[in-house]
């Protein structure tokens, strides 16, 4: 594994089994990925696909049924791996008899920090997910969005290398939502890893560098967003000032390179459009890669 | 006071036991060697199936190669942390509860209990320590058993593992977290029973008028006997010299002083309710009907096997031998001077009557000192018998012995080596005195009352910290309910672990627990032996297995009903520095042994199942 290399995944599958160990829902199956540093890395995939599961295999919060995670160059199960390591669970999962503030501290004793980085790391956080005026309130009373922005400062108690956000826009109005991912633009420029799963398109498409799509388990594309969204036999053209004759004759305004050209691309997809097509096609046949090629969208459709 | 086992000292005990049994330490090690082994093999067995036979053994070395390494590893400043946040749970959960509830229980002691009984500060301490342990042990089992638990079904523990948090933390965390509320909630209860007590045995009489003058042979008044007025369902019996300074004489177990005020003598408080006599116990032996030496006396059918009888009006006897009695007689405290006078020991009789003998007058017996060295006797001195009570006594200094000749106590009846034979015998015929071992013992300088008091609370402690233990590990690995169930079905076993290591033994009549079963249903006579067959053989077969492995159990249960030393406080005896140790010493291996299994437990679980 590289220095690059921040998780590496092999052939990692997990089974659900009950209590009298008959499978139950098998919800991921030999997943092999590779998270780079310095990379926003997002996990795509519709309610149930395993995207959950895989942040928890990650973590070491479940043990796979087979194959093996390395993170940060430890087996997933290693406690010494959390050190570095930042993690938003996709509810909150705090204790909602504590402040905000006596919640990161709590979270800032466990790593072992000294009182004084402490005080520094809890003041710089609750202002930086703008929780200053409720700091001394109980999280029972915190609103959807506040409890969100804990559980994010939480996650970067100890300035960790790589975070792993599970849908952290989930229940986020707008203005939320785009604090939010704010956020993980501005982490991903201190220099930190970031791996978010997530089933609202837009936002994994503003974000993130790389994605997988998951789908009942199964690694169904891998790649930059940008290539993924690219439309390769299509050439779009984008003009303006152009005359009524010039827009008739506009093949032949290519040709003699008259015009003002002002963009001459690959026309681009939504990434909601990719993402519906890839389901139904896995869903047209289940246990296959996906194989298909951005549809044409209509390019007034685009912003 | 009972003591049915010997309490040894601290490094006999710790390291070689008792001449039956084992010494802690080895016993430990034992323990701490099978149950590694034991769950070696589960956890093989279990990894093996789930990952095949190699794969199966790498995972197992694994996890214990992580487990001695992350015991390094270990923070004190997460274990606090850790602790801090049970604190506040359980602060959230409401304990202080139990205070009220305590409260209660007292208001309803101060209700029922009556001061009418012969000796009320027993009754009272052993109402509200037993109160409390009860409900310290209730509390400690709540928040052991649910806490962990309630962390997965919430999911806090997500948050919490994926921090560098070592399993162990956890556990530790926890029981200190909740030792350290259950030590402020005893804390609480301990002090408001302290006071409680005291304030319902305190009292004070009058003196009635009336005094009777006492004189000298030639007439001269030199004091004054009366008694006092009756309160608290009692009076005394007064005693004053010419000045009217002077004690009203023991009753209920506690005395008066009377000192004069102006005219009259003003009776002060009571004291002397609660004591901490400090006993030196020595070695009994009997001698039957017709003198000969036996290990111990008859039986008169009583079913506790504690006490052993001697007939009266016979040779019979029991004899107490204790060493280093100069010792004694030459310590170095303020006592000493009365010591050295007389030797005050007390003396515990069972009176077993055959019949009813001389209406409305106690069974009357003697003791005897006896120097084991040279045999030589003293005159008998006569006393009657007061059924069940410490009955404190002294030897004078200066003693005859048949032959006429006055002899000292400590020059001639103490051997060369510093032995003193106490011999006790009952003088009526057909009627039966019963002996154990603690029921003779010399009396030391009492200790502090209030320091006796907090040693029982300590015990209350040390169980307390073992429930939590065992409901924090056991719930580590099952979820809240069951996890109750078991630290509940433990500690049961663990108040009635001689029966438990009887039924193993087949020392109980009935058999094994199958038999016995099979010998309710059908209800036969436990006496009775099963009609041989091959029903019986596969019963015994099945009981011999269960035996082995019940056993096995009781090898790591803890006596909880040895661990209680309130009856010490509500006797008025002090508790032995050796007992508070052993004690102590118990607790902690049970913290470690426990803390162990539930790191092991709770790594091995899967958290986000
Ligand atoms: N603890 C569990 N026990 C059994 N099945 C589970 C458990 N957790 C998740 N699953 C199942 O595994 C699949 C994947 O779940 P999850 O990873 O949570 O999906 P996602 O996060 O992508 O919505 C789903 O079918 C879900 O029902
Ligand atoms: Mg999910």
């Amino acid at each position: 594994m590289s220095e690059e290399t921040v998780i590496q995944t092999r052939a990692l599958s997990k089974v659900y089994r009950d209590f009298w160990g008959r499978q139950k829902v098998r919800a991921l199956k030999a997943l092999d990925l590779e998270v780079h540093r310095g990379e926003i890395f997002g996990l795509l995939g519709p309610n149930g696909s395993g995207k959950t599961t895989t942040i928890k295999l990650i973590l070491g919060l479940l043990f796979p049924s087979a194959g093996e995670a390395v993170v940060l160059g430890k087996a997933a199960t290693d406690v010494g791996k959390n050190e570095r390591i930042g993690y938003l669970p996709e509810e909150s999962y705090l204790y909602r008899f504590l402040n905000a503030e006596e919640t990161l501290d709590f979270y800032g004793r466990l790593f072992d920090m000294t009182p004084e980085t402490r005080q520094e790391r809890v003041d710089t956080l609750i202002k930086q997910v703008g929780l200053d005026k409720a700091r001394k309130r109980q999280l029972q009373e915190y609103s959807k969005g506040m409890t969100r922005r804990i559980g994010l400062a939480q996650a970067l108690v100890n300035n960790p290398d790589l975070i792993l956000l599970d849908e952290p826009t989930s229940g986020l109005d707008p203005i939320g939502t785009r604090e939010m991912k704010d956020m993980i633009l501005r982490l991903r420029e201190e220099g930190k890893t970031i791996v978010m799963c997530s089933h609202l398109l837009a936002d994994v498409q503003d974000v993130c560098d790389r994605i997988a799509i998951l789908h009942q388990g199964e690694l169904k594309e891998l790649g930059r967003v940008d290539q993924l969204l690219t439309v390769e036999d299509i050439t779009q053209i984008r003009a303006r000032g152009l005359s009524e004759e010039c827009k008739n004759e506009v093949s032949q305004v290519i040709a003699r390179h008259s015009g003002e050209l002002l963009e001459m691309a690959n026309p681009t997809t939504t990434l909601e459009e990719l993402f519906l097509g890839i389901v139904r096609d896995s869903e047209a046949r289940p246990g296959r890669r996906a194989k298909v090629t951005a549809p044409v969208s209509n390019p007034d459709n685009k912003k | 006071m009972v003591l049915e086992r010997e309490i040894l000292p601290y490094m006999q005990w710790l390291l070689q036991g008792a001449d039956d049994s084992w010494g802690t330490l080895p016993h430990f090690l034992l323990v701490v060697l099978g149950c590694g082994l034991l769950a070696l093999g589960v956890g093989y067995c279990i990894s093996a199936a789930r990952h095949g036979f190699l794969h199966g053994g790498d995972n197992v070395y694994r996890v214990v190669a992580q487990g001695f390494r992350e015991l390094s590893e270990i923070s004190p400043r997460r274990v606090w942390a850790l602790a801090r946040l049970a604190i506040k749970e359980a602060w959230q959960r409401r304990v202080v509860v139990a205070l009220v509830v305590f409260g209660i229980i007292l208001l309803f002691a101060a209700w029922f209990l009556k001061t009418d009984n012969q000796d009320p500060a027993k009754l009272y301490i052993s109402f509200v320590l037993t109160a409390a342990t009860y409900l310290i042990l209730g509390i400690s089992l709540l928040l052991g058993a649910f806490s962990l638990p309630h962390d997965f079904k919430t999911k806090t523990i997500y948050t919490i593992v994926t921090k560098p948090v070592r399993s162990g933390e956890l556990i530790l965390g926890r029981i200190l977290g909740f030792s350290i509320v259950g030590t402020l909630l005893l804390l609480v209860m301990a002090v408001c029973s302290y006071v409680f007590v005291h304030r319902s045995l305190s009292h004070t009489h009058r003196v009635e008028t009336g005094l009777k003058h006492v004189s000298n042979a030639s007439q001269e008044v030199i004091g004054y006997d009366g008694n006092t007025s009756k309160n608290a369902y009692h009076r005394h019996e007064v005693q004053l010299d010419i000045d009217k300074h002077g004690a009203a004489l023991s009753n209920f177990g506690h005395v008066h002083a009377i000192e004069p005020r102006g005219d009259a003598p003003q009776v002060y408080p009571a004291e002397g309710y609660m004591r901490a006599r400090v006993p030196k116990w020595g070695k009994l032996r009997f001698l039957d009907r017709k003198g000969l030496l036996k290990e111990r006396g008859i039986s008169v059918g009583s079913e506790w096997s504690y006490r052993s009888f001697i007939d009266g009006n016979s040779q019979a006897a029991a004899i107490w031998t204790f060493n280093n009695v100069s010792a004694i007689a030459t310590a170095d405290d303020p006592a000493t001077e009365i010591v050295e006078d007389a030797l005050p020991f007390g003396l515990i009789v069972r009176v077993f009557r055959t019949h009813k003998g001389v209406i409305d007058q106690p069974i009357s017996g003697t003791i005897q000192v006896r120097n084991p060295e040279t045999g030589l006797r003293s005159d008998a001195i006569s006393f009657f018998a007061v059924d069940a009570k410490v009955d404190e006594r002294t030897i004078p200094r200066k003693l005859t012995t048949p032959d006429g000749t006055e002899h000292d106590l400590y020059k001639d009846f103490v051997s060369s080596n510093g032995q003193l034979e106490i011999w006790v015998q009952c003088l009526e015929r057909g009627q039966y005195f019963g002996f154990a071992k603690a029921d003779c013992y010399l009396s030391l300088p009492d200790g502090s009352p209030g320091v006796n008091f907090s040693k029982v609370c300590l015990s209350i402690w040390v169980q307390m910290v073992i429930v939590i233990s065992i409901g924090v590990a056991s719930s580590a690995f099952l979820s809240g309910a069951v996890a109750m169930l078991f630290t509940v079905v433990f500690i049961l076993l663990g108040f009635f672990r001689d029966f438990f290591v009887g039924v193993a033994r087949d020392t109980q009549h009935g058999g094994g627990p199958v038999e016995s079963l099979v010998r309710l249903v059908r209800q036969d006579n436990v006496m009775i032996e099963l009609d041989p067959g091959p029903g019986t053989s596969l019963i015994e077969g099945i009981d011999f297995v269960l035996q082995k492995f019940m056993l096995s159990v009781a090898q790591v249960l803890p006596d909880f009903s040895a661990f209680s030393t309130v009856d010490f406080a509500a006797s008025g005896f002090d508790i032995p520095a050796n007992r508070v140790w052993q004690d102590l010493t118990t607790c902690l291996a049970y913290v470690v042994g426990l803390a162990v299994i539930g790191y092991f437990l709770l790594r091995t679980r899967e958290v986000a199942k």
